[in-house]
């Protein structure tokens, strides 16, 4: 049967509307970012569900302070490339690259931090070795770090093409690519801290 | 919710609050066990600064209440995932030890 809808009204469907920070393909990226960290989160909770002395007492070994301080240099370089991306919309883009630059020390930061960290784990004896809380740790942490890195290399990568003027107030997609990655990232952090600095 | 006709933002107040409370909500959290009584209590409190911090970084920093709604779900999905496992895990941990057995 051959039907005509040329002439049918065109009922009013709801379309899905809003915009895409940055750009599609991080978001793919991002997304594919969340899963590997899902199931890095559900080892956690098994491991911490049948070894739950481990993780309490293992928690207690590891240095509060260095979680700590990673956490505040996450959110302020998070802070500080929210802050380039929001300079730039305003037409401020000088002082978008400073708060990306400040972004950028902040976030170096970070490796600085956990070098130190594991210099202080070594000298307490806690390495790969020393138990599944540490297990877990160790490969939690060091995955995120490489996520981080990532990251940072973008950071250098966006600096670059900003101070060369490529990104305007009106087209600024990769900035805002780079600040979703980091984000995320952030996120990702602020889940991993409790995990081994909080909770016992 | 209809987002296209929302600009996003482009003053720095909102930013600055954000990052000033998950700076405090930071600094706070690893004295929960402390503060409060019963392991039970702290790892709900957790869970909830958890929930919290990562909301705020989504919606201030990342924008996601402009964002269209598959950003904006998977961001809900995954900043609640954590919060959510740890209260089940917490009032039903024999259960999923069983579950989580080979």
């Amino acid at each position: 049967m051959i039907s005509n809808t040329a002439n049918l009204p065109v009922s009013p469907v709801p379309v899905a509307t809003g915009r895409v920070p940055g750009n599609k393909g991080i978001w793919v990226g991002i997304c594919c970012e969340f899963v590997e960290f899902l199931v890095l989160f559900i080892v956690y909770f098994v491991a911490r569900a049948h070894f739950p002395d481990a993780f309490h007492s293992g928690a207690a070994r590891l240095s509060q302070t260095a979680g700590i301080v990673i956490t505040l240099l996450m959110v302020t370089s998070s802070f500080f490339i929210a802050s380039s991306v929001i300079s730039l919309r305003a037409g401020r883009r000088r002082q978008s690259i400073m708060w990306l630059i400040a972004g950028l020390v902040a976030a170096l930061g970070y490796p600085l931090a956990k070098y130190l960290e594991i210099q202080w784990n070594l000298a307490h004896g806690i390495d790969g070795q020393s138990g599944i809380f540490f297990t877990v740790y160790y490969y939690l942490t060091f995955t995120h770090m490489v996520h981080a890195f990532w990251g940072i290399l973008g950071i250098l990568w966006v600096l670059t093409r900003h101070a060369f003027g490529i990104y305007t107030a009106d087209e600024h997609s990769g900035l805002e690519a780079l600040a979703s990655y980091w984000h995320a990232t952030d996120i990702i952090w602020l889940v991993i801290f409790p995990f081994f600095y909080v909770l016992g | 919710m209809d987002t296209t006709d929302r600009k996003p933002g482009t003053s720095l107040l909102p930013l600055v609050a954000t990052w000033f409370v998950l700076i405090c909500l930071t600094l706070i959290s690893p004295q929960m066990g402390d503060w409060l009584d019963g392991q039970e209590l702290t790892q709900c409190v957790v869970a909830g600064i958890i929930w919290v911090k990562g909301s705020l970084v989504a919606r201030h920093f990342i924008e996601a209440e402009q964002a269209h709604p598959f950003i904006r779900n998977v961001l809900r999905f995954f900043i609640a995932f954590t919060p959510i496992a740890i209260v089940l895990t917490t009032f039903f941990g024999d259960t999923f030890v069983r579950f989580a057995t080979l």
